[in-house]
């Protein structure tokens, strides 16, 4: 049975190479060597490893409908991929399935300073849409700390957040059309009918606004049209110290009910700071038992006097110590020594889980006292280092996995994830359901909701070949063992990006 | 009230002429007549068991807006949102309310602005209801700084036609878990669910907003002065153009320095016949801006989608089609964003009709959409409300299916697209 079962797929993808090569043509490369393909075993999320039948790269994006539609006359699941950075497993492959990789259509096709409007390939990265636009004083706003290397492809797919999104919002506020390989096949661009001119507001049900977050299970992204933002005349940014963890949460809360919008408010506690520190010397107070960093942005006149409130509320809460960025460098600093913290989270522990929820940005303390107990009760220490302004918590469970203590480690992050949806939050604020929470999506949704989003879904695939497993639980993956440990995407250990 | 069948209404909720409905026909021949209802739940359950009937169902907020897309046919249930229109939780420290789908924009502003709060939200027509108004898919002015209502909604509660009440998103402004089913909503005009509450993310009042306008503005300069704007970095939160009126408005919202210091550099920048409004004037012209693009009966609205800019030969068509059919089109325009409302009065439903076809022929050629939002009595028998399909309506067709496959949820409303 399960010998013919084997045979079957392998016939199958033997097909779809062939129409796909008869299609595409030799410019399209193909992948099928053992080695090749293992390289595309797993994203970021590398407890999941499965490996793929096929990968396939086009070198065009006429080549994508093809692909999939091959798959789809033979029954071949598949699913596409960025840079592999996703941290939740959406990229993982089906078994014998294939993979689209779309990381050689990387060009940005057109920026219009006019319109604010860049049409760009699923593989851009994130930073290359900015870069190009920094010639016309724009910018991307979305700002994962992956951004050197994810791709947009992949952002809309999780509508992937960053720290600047607290003021500018995530993906999907940037995201104006999006040309899709359908699940059946067809072409259709999203959000508008004609990609080189995307209109705001296309008449007919927001399937733009659902294919972003989608997890790419709704088909594959093969040009993008993103909104700009002009760069803005003022950036200040200061960094505030705390002798305690709720006075930092208190005036997080004082600053958003002061009726400011920072373009970003980040938060360390005491074991991040000293982690940091130890490893960059950004001139951390390593005394502090938690840290803001709060960065305004704007008009010149309004950012100055939004940014003297907020220095105030921050004297206010008890603040010990309060450092304001003279130049660009001393900010550069103060953002570089935030985003060594995963960097140097090594010295603190061999092993560490990432963990991503939300709460309230009400509930920060009383979340991170949650969290504090938890850690207690399992005997592991955990380190936060969040986006606090969206009430984005980033714990970090540290471990040994030589002390036999995964599993635990496991359940601790779990048992995390779930307080963040007890204190009315959700289970994930930019990583994504993908495999790695499928499974808990029930503490957050009741079947009707699960149901409603599953027809949703089928609407775009009714075939279910399109990333099938992610995102809905199952019995099959939520059998399985427990997931395993986070380890350093490769680029993270160069210190190229990082993580938060 | 649940289940108190009102007097017999139509689904536009105008008494119907002899206690019909008004679309008995055709498509109601395999059953026995039956008199329209008017169903008014005051809770979610009460919601599900009133759409949890027979025959079509007219969901209906405040009812301003019942004109918008092709007519539903055959309604037979009328489910009011009147019986839902309160804030279940305003926690004004995280910035978020959760409401239900009935409250009325304007309440819903009041009771934010006794907080210091709001929705950075602008629609013509602030007695509409906040489910309504997402399944609209309206917008105002502002929708250039703040996004339109889908950016605001963080979380919902819809009842399905099968009955189903699900729930997305949540209390939390930042949220991947799983798809968002309020997106689906927006623009579905009552053909999926019913928005039975939503949470939304509200924000600080700006403490000032500042008004410049510049006068006689052609198409060109229009074009051009939208550009110079989109250029700086002096965010204003709307731009407008009118037509014939050809003045172009131009908003900033913020603190009281800086909206002046970012109006001023729109003087300094600007060019021609300019002005800013005093307080006293901003509003009125804001209120009659809003006013301009209210229809009265006998009249044609319709409402485009281009990429942003404002296209002169998009305008020139428009004045000369209006001219050829002898009416009169008043066009109001949000150039950066690429939208048009023109209201079309004066003349007869043919001339209307004409109009309507020729210019959004103009529209679809350069990859735009035009919808009408009303029309006058007997333009429906001539030209349809939803003009070429966008290429996605396979996948808008499914979904419908999917959700409501007995076509009970305002059946007709994207005729002839499904
Ligand atoms: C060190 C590090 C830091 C990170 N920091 C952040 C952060 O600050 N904020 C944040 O939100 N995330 C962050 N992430 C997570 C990750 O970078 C993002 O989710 C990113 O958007 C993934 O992009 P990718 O190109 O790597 O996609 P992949 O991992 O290749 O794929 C992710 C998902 O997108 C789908 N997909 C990819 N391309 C397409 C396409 N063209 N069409 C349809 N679906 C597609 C895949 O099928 C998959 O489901 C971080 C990850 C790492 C490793
Ligand atoms: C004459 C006129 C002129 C207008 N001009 C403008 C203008 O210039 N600019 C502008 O921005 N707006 C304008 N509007 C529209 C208005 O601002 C709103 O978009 C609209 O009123 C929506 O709210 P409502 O409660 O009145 O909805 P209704 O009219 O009651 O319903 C509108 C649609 O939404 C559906 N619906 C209503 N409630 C729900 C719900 N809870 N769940 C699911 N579906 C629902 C209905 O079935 C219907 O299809 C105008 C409206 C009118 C009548």
């Amino acid at each position: 049975m399960e010998l013919q079962a084997a045979t079957d797929r392998r016939r199958a993808l033997e097909a779809v190479l062939r129409d796909v090569i008869a299609e595409c043509g030799p410019s399209l490369r193909v992948l099928s060597g053992q080695a090749e393909r293992r390289a595309y075993e797993t994203d970021a999320l590398t407890a999941h490893r499965v490996l793929p039948g096929l990968v396939l790269l086009p070198a065009d994006r006429s080549q994508v409908a093809p692909i999939v539609r091959a798959c789809l006359r033979h029954g071949v699941p598949y699913v596409a991929r960025g840079a592999g950075t996703g941290l939740s497993g959406g990229a993982l492959p089906a078994e014998s399935g294939v993979v689209i990789a779309l990381a050689k259509l990387n060009r940005i096709l057109d920026v219009d300073p006019d319109r604010l409007v860049a049409i760009v390939e699923p593989g851009a990265t994130n930073l290359s849409i900015s870069a190009v636009a920094g010639e016309f004083g724009l910018y991307y706003a979305p700002d994962p700390s992956s951004q050197v290397v994810c791709t947009i492809g992949g952002n809309v797919a999780e509508n992937s957040g960053g720290a600047h999104c607290l003021k500018y919002g995530f993906t999907s506020h940037h995201v104006l059309a999006v040309e899709t390989v359908l699940p059946d096949g067809t072409v259709a661009v999203l959000g508008s009918d004609d990609i080189e001119a995307p209109c705001y507001d296309a008449p007919g049900y927001d399937l733009r606004g659902v294919f972003v977050g989608a997890e790419g299970t709704c088909g594959v992204a093969t040009r993008i049209a993103v909104r700009l933002l002009r760069k803005p005349e003022a950036v200040r940014t200061l960094v505030a110290d705390f002798p305690d963890v709720p006075s930092a949460c208190e005036t997080v809360s004082a600053v958003i009910a002061a009726g400011i919008v920072p373009a970003a408010i980040e938060m360390m506690d005491n074991l991040a700071i000293r982690a940091c520190e130890d490893a960059v010397h950004a001139g951390y107070d390593r005394e502090a038992a938690a840290s803001l960093i709060i960065e305004l942005d704007g008009h010149g006149e309004e950012c100055a006097e939004l940014f003297d409130q907020v220095s105030a509320l921050c004297s206010e809460h008890a603040c010990t110590r309060l450092r304001i960025a003279a130049d660009e460098a001393e900010r550069a600093a103060i953002w570089a020594g935030r985003k060594a913290a995963f960097a140097a989270m090594g010295r603190l522990s061999p092993e560490f889980l990432l963990q991503d929820g939300v709460v309230p940005r009400t509930r920060l303390a009383e979340a991170l006292a949650g969290i504090a107990d938890l850690s207690a009760a399992a005997g592991l220490r955990v380190a936060n280092v969040f986006h606090a302004g969206d009430g984005n918590l980033h714990p970090l469970v540290l471990y040994r996995e030589a002390d036999g203590q995964g599993p635990a480690a496991e359940k601790l992050a779990a048992d995390i994830a779930e307080l963040c949806v007890a204190l009315g939050g959700s289970l994930s604020g930019e990583h994504g359901i993908g495999v790695d929470k499928a499974c808990s999506m029930p503490k957050m949704f009741s079947p009707a909701d699960l149901t409603a989003m599953d027809r949703l879904r089928a609407a775009f695939d009714p075939s279910g070949l399109c990333n099938p497993g992610k995102v809905f639980p199952t019995p099959a993956l939520c059998g399985e063992a427990r997931a395993g440990a986070y380890q350093p995407h490769p680029l993270e250990e160069t210190g190229k990006i990082q993580r938060w | 009230m649940v289940g108190a069948p009102s007097s017999a209404s139509t689904p536009d909720g105008k008494p119907a002429p002899n206690g019909t409905s008004p679309a008995d026909g055709a498509a109601a021949a395999s059953e026995p007549p039956a008199s329209p209802r008017s169903i008014t739940p005051t809770t979610v359950k009460d919601l599900r068991d009133a759409v949890s009937t027979v025959g079509a169902v007219l969901i209906r907020g405040t009812g301003t807006a019942t004109t918008w897309g092709a007519p539903v046919r055959d309604a037979r249930t009328t489910v009011s949102l009147a019986g839902m229109d309160r804030v279940l939780d305003h926690r004004p420290a995280d910035m978020t309310v959760h409401v239900q789908g009935g409250i009325r924009l304007d309440v819903l502003q009041a009771e934010l602005a006794e907080h210091g709060q709001w929705l950075p939200y602008d629609p013509a027509r602030s007695e509409a209801t906040i489910g309504g108004l997402l399944a609209t898919g309206d917008a105002g002015p502002r929708r250039l700084a703040y996004g339109s209502l889908r950016e605001l909604v963080i979380g919902a509660t819809m009842v399905f036609p099968d009955g189903a009440i699900a729930k997305s998103g949540g209390h939390v402004i930042k949220n991947v878990a799983g798809y968002d089913l309020a997106k689906l909503c927006h623009g579905s005009l009552g053909t999926l669910g019913v928005v039975a509450e939503l949470v939304l993310r509200v924000h600080p009042l700006p403490a000032t907003s500042r008004t410049v306008m510049v006068r006689d503005v052609d198409t060109a300069s229009a074009q051009r002065l939208t550009w110079a704007l989109t250029r700086s970095a002096i965010e204003p939160s709307a731009v407008e153009w009118c037509e014939p009126e050809q003045v172009l408005a131009v908003r900033f919202d913020g603190t009281a320095d800086g909206a002046a210091a970012r109006a001023a550099a729109a003087r300094s920048m600007l060019t021609g016949s300019l002005a800013e409004l005093d307080a006293g004037e901003a509003h009125s012209f804001w209120e009659s801006h809003a006013a301009r693009v209210v229809a009265e009966p006998g009249d044609t609205v319709m409402r485009a989608a281009t990429r942003p800019g404002i296209d002169p030969g998009l305008v020139g068509a428009l004045s000369a089609w209006a001219d050829r059919a002898g009416v009169k089109a008043l066009l109001t325009c949000s150039p950066a964003t690429g939208a048009y409302t023109v209201r079309v009065t004066g003349s007869d439903a043919k001339a209307h009709a004409e109009l309507v076809k020729n210019w959004r022929a103009s529209v679809e050629a350069v990859g735009g959409f035009v919808m009408l939002r009303r029309r006058r009595p007997g333009v429906d028998a001539m030209v349809e409300s939803w003009g070429r399909a966008p290429g996605s309506v396979e996948v808008m067709r499914r979904v419908k299916g999917n959700f409501d496959p007995e076509n009970r949820f305002a059946p007709g409303r994207f005729a002839p697209w499904f």
